[in-house]
C-alpha cells in the first residue's frame, strides 16, 4: 500500500517531468479562478457597503411618501382640448388632502414636504481637509451625523414638531459603529425614539452651538435665536415670496439619548424644546401670511405651476402597528402616487442580493467557461502523462502497484493541477480585487463634490468569504478529479506485459 | 515451489489465434537456479509472465508458493508480486528521474515502507553490490553492468522468494554479463532465492542448475 506522502511525491515527480504542460494547465485553472474570486470579492464588498447604506435608509419604516399622482407637469392647458381628455387629471396635493388623510385611523401625521439644508460638518474642530483625511473625529459619530438626516437637524436648525415618542431598546454594533434596535437583546441601552415633523421657513436659524471641548451640541439662548430670526425675516422679505417658503418638509428621525463609542449627539432634553418650537413656528407663520393667488400659469410643456397651498409631494406617517400597505393603497386610490419605505432590512438586503445575483451569474459563467477550458487542459496533460508513462506504469504494476494505486496516482496528478491552480488563482484574484478596490475607492474619493461626502465612502469594497473559498477549492478539486478520471482509468488498465515489451 | 499444470496460453493477434503455451506442465523446486531457453516466440517470456501473475493462463493452473494465481484478485496478486517476485529485465527498466537508491527502493514504495527505512535498505544492498559510489547517480550516468546491478538490487530489496530474469545479459557485453550472472548465482546460493532466467546465451545458461528448453509453446 502506497503511503500518502509517497503518493504526493510520485505525483509531483510525474508532473515535474511535464513542466511546461502542467504549468500551462495550472495557469489556465488560475485564470478562471481569478475571474471568479475577483468578481466575488468585489461583489461581496459592494454588498457589505450596500448593507450599511440600507441600514441608514431603514430609518423610515413607517413613512409613506406621497406624490402628485400622474405627473401633473405633463398636463396640458385646458385649451389643448381632446388630447387632455385621455388623461386623468390629478390635482396637486393640498392641505385639504392632508386633512383628509390625517383623519384616517392608523395615520399618525400627514404633511407637506421639506427641504433639508445641505449638511456641513464644519462645526467639528478637526474638519477633514481632504477626501482621505478622515481622522480627528470619531468615525461612528461622523458617519451617523452625515447619514442620519434626523440628527442633521441639530445643525440645519429646521423647526421640529414632535408627533410621537417611544422608548426603544438599542444595541451598539461595534463593527458597524452604529446603534441598532434590538428588542430581544440581552445587552441593550435604552434610547428615545422621537418622531418629528420638521417644518421650516427659517431653517437657517441656528438653534445649537457646538461645544468644542465637550464635543456636544448646546441650545442657543432665546435672544440669540430671535435675533437671527429677525435678520432672516428681513432677508426673506427682500428676496423671496413667503409663499414659496411656506412649504415645509417632513422627516421622521430617531433621536438617541446617548451613543456609546462617541459623544452625545442630541441630548434628550432637546426633544422637549420641540414643543416650544411649534408655537414659535405658528407665531412666525401668522406674521407672514401666504400670498393668495388664483392665477394659473402653464409652462412650456403644458405644466401648471402649483398654486399656493398645492404641493407636488408630501409624507404620511403611520402609527406603530398600523397596516402601512393598506393606507398606501387608499392614498393611491385617491389618485396620488405612493412610495413606502416600509421594507424591512432583510427585504432590502434580499432585493439587493437578487440584483447582485445577475452580475454574479455573468461573472461566474465567464469564470466557469475558463475553468471548463482549463479542465480540458488538465485532462490533456494527464492523458499525455499516461501515454508517456506506459513503461513506468508497467514497471510499477510488475513491482506490486495495484490498479487502484495507479488510478489514484494519476487522479492525484489531475487534482494537484486543479488545486494548485485554484490556490494560485485565489491569491492572485484577491490581489487583483484589492488593487481594483483601492483604485475605485481612490477614484470615488477624488470625485466627491464635498469632502464630507467622502465620509460615506468606505475604505474598501473588498471582502472575502471563507465558505466560498473552501467551496471553490473543493469544487476545483472535484472538477479536476473528473477531468483526470478518464486518463487515470486508462492508466489503471495498462497491460504491464505489453507496456514492458520492447521490440 | 513453482508448479504449472497443463497450462495453455492463447491470444489473438488481429484475426489470428496464437497459442503461446500448449498444455505445459512444469515443476521448479525452491532455491533452484533454472534457465529457460528456446528460439524467439517459443513462449519463454510468456512462461515467466505467468509465474509473475502478469498473465492469466487460458487453461491450467499456476501455483507459486502454494498460491493458485488464477484465483487471486488484483489486490492480492499485486501484493504477491511485490513480496514474492523480483524482476530483472533485459533493458533494466530503471526510470531515469530516480537515482540508483530511489530505483532500488522502488518496490518498497508499494509495500508501504517509510522513506528512511527504504533508503537505508537500498543503500546497504547497493553497497553490497559494489555500488556505494553510485548511490545518487541517475541510470544514464551508470554503465550497463552497474545499471543491471541496480536492477538486481531492486529485485532483491523486498527479500523475494523468486527472481524472474528476462534476458539479464542480453544488453551487456560478455564480461559484464558474466559478472551479472555470477551475482545472480551468488544470490541463489547465499540467499536461497529461486532464480528463473530466460536467456538465449548458452554461457549464461551455464550458470543454471537446469536448463528448460521450450519450442512452440511446449517443453522440448
Amino acid at each position: 500500500m502506497i503511503r500518502r506522502r509517497d503518493y504526493l511525491r510520485l505525483t509531483t515527480q510525474k508532473l515535474a517531468l511535464r513542466k511546461k504542460r502542467a504549468v500551462f494547465a495550472i495557469i489556465s485553472v488560475a485564470l478562471g479562478v481569478i475571474v471568479v474570486v475577483t468578481a466575488n470579492s468585489l461583489l461581496e464588498g459592494v454588498r457589505d457597503v450596500a448593507v450599511k447604506t440600507i441600514w441608514t435608509e431603514e430609518i423610515d419604516p413607517d413613512l409613506i411618501r406621497v406624490y402628485a399622482g400622474e405627473n401633473p407637469y405633463e398636463l396640458l392647458p385646458p385649451e389643448a382640448g381632446p388630447k387632455q381628455k385621455a388623461k386623468k387629471r390629478i390635482e396637486y396635493l393640498s392641505e385639504a388632502v392632508f386633512d383628509e388623510i390625517r383623519g384616517w385611523p392608523g395615520v399618525e401625521a400627514a404633511d407637506r414636504p421639506i427641504v433639508v439644508q445641505p449638511v456641513s460638518v464644519n462645526v467639528f474642530d478637526k474638519r477633514p481637509r481632504g477626501a482621505n483625511e478622515l481622522q480627528g473625529v470619531p468615525e461612528p459619530m461622523l458617519l451617523r451625523y452625515v447619514t442620519d438626516r434626523a440628527l442633521v437637524t441639530a445643525n440645519t436648525n429646521a423647526i421640529p414638531l414632535v408627533v410621537g415618542e417611544r422608548n426603544v431598546l438599542l444595541r451598539f454594533d461595534e463593527k458597524r459603529g452604529k446603534l441598532e434596535t434590538d428588542p430581544a437583546g440581552e445587552k441593550v441601552w435604552l434610547g428615545r425614539e422621537v418622531t418629528i415633523l420638521l417644518g421650516d421657513n427659517y431653517a437657517g436659524v441656528s438653534r445649537f452651538q457646538y461645544d468644542y471641548n465637550k464635543r456636544e451640541f448646546k441650545p442657543l439662548g432665546e435672544d440669540e435665536v430671535a435675533s437671527q430670526h429677525d435678520s432672516m425675516e428681513r432677508s426673506f422679505r427682500v428676496q423671496y415670496d413667503t409663499a414659496i417658503f411656506n412649504t415645509t418638509l417632513t422627516l421622521k428621525g430617531r433621536i438617541v439619548g446617548f451613543c456609546p463609542g462617541s459623544k452625545v449627539l442630541i441630548p434628550l432634553e432637546t426633544a422637549a424644546l420641540c414643543e416650544k418650537w411649534v408655537d414659535q413656528r405658528n407665531r412666525v407663520a401668522s406674521r407672514n401670511p401666504a400670498r393668495v393667488t388664483s392665477e394659473v400659469v402653464y409652462g412650456e410643456r403644458g405644466r401648471r405651476t402649483p398654486k399656493t397651498g398645492e404641493y407636488t409631494e408630501g409624507a404620511v406617517l403611520v402609527k406603530k402597528g398600523a397596516d402601512i400597505e393598506a393606507i398606501a393603497k387608499r392614498i393611491d386610490e385617491m389618485g396620488f402616487s405612493v412610495a413606502t419605505q416600509a421594507r424591512t432590512f432583510e427585504e432590502q438586503a434580499r432585493a439587493f442580493d437578487s440584483s447582485m445575483r445577475i452580475v454574479k451569474k455573468v461573472a461566474f459563467a465567464f469564470g466557469g467557461l475558463i475553468l471548463g477550458l482549463a479542465c480540458g487542459l488538465v485532462w490533456s496533460t494527464t492523458s499525455k502523462t499516461v501515454s508517456d508513462s506506459r513503461v513506468d506504469i508497467g514497471l510499477f504494476r510488475a513491482l506490486g502497484a495495484t490498479k487502484r494505486e495507479i488510478r489514484r496516482l494519476f487522479l492525484g496528478e489531475a487534482m494537484l493541477q486543479g488545486v494548485l491552480g485554484t490556490v494560485v488563482g485565489m491569491l492572485l484574484g484577491w490581489a487583483l480585487a484589492l488593487v481594483i478596490s483601492h483604485w475605485v475607492i481612490g477614484f470615488a474619493r477624488r470625485s466627491v463634490y464635498e469632502p464630507e461626502e467622502a465620509l460615506l465612502i468606505p475604505n474598501s469594497i473588498f471582502s472575502t468569504n471563507p465558505r466560498f473559498c473552501l467551496l471553490l477549492i473543493v469544487g476545483a478539486a472535484l472538477v479536476s478529479l473528473l477531468a483526470g478520471l478518464l486518463p487515470a482509468n486508462r492508466a489503471a488498465n495498462v497491460d504491464p506485459v505489453k507496456a514492458l515489451k520492447r521490440e | 515451489m513453482i508448479l504449472l499444470e497443463n497450462v495453455s496460453v492463447e491470444y489473438r493477434l488481429k484475426s489470428e489465434r496464437v497459442q503461446a503455451l500448449r498444455n505445459l506442465t512444469l515443476r521448479i523446486g525452491e532455491g533452484s537456479f533454472e534457465a529457460i531457453m528456446g528460439p524467439s516466440g517459443s513462449g519463454k517470456t510468456t512462461l515467466i509472465q505467468l509465474i509473475a501473475g502478469l498473465l492469466t493462463p487460458t487453461t491450467g493452473e499456476v501455483i507459486v508458493s502454494g498460491e493458485n494465481l488464477s484465483r487471486l484478485d488484483d489486490e492480492k496478486i499485486s501484493a504477491f508480486r511485490n513480496r514474492t517476485i523480483g524482476f530483472v529485465f533485459q533493458f533494466f527498466n530503471l526510470p531515469n528521474y530516480y537515482t540508483a537508491v530511489d530505483n532500488a527502493a522502488l518496490p518498497l514504495v508499494f509495500t508501504g515502507v517509510d522513506e528512511r527505512t527504504r533508503r537505508i535498505r537500498a543503500r546497504t544492498l547497493l553497497a553490497e553490490f559494489g555500488l556505494q559510489d553510485r548511490l545518487d547517480h541517475k541510470p544514464d550516468q551508470l554503465s550497463g553492468g552497474e545499471a543491471q546491478r541496480v536492477a538486481i538490487a531492486r529485485a532483491l530489496i523486498n527479500n523475494p522468494k523468486i527472481i524472474l530474469a528476462d534476458e539479464p545479459t542480453g544488453n551487456l557485453d560478455r564480461e559484464t554479463g558474466t559478472h551479472v550472472m555470477e551475482l545472480l548465482q551468488k544470490i541463489n546460493r547465499e540467499r536461497g532465492v529461486t532464480v528463473l532466467m530466460v536467456t538465449h546465451d548458452e554461457k549464461a545458461a551455464g550458470f543454471a542448475q537446469r536448463i528448460i528448453r521450450i519450442e512452440k509453446g511446449e517443453l522440448a
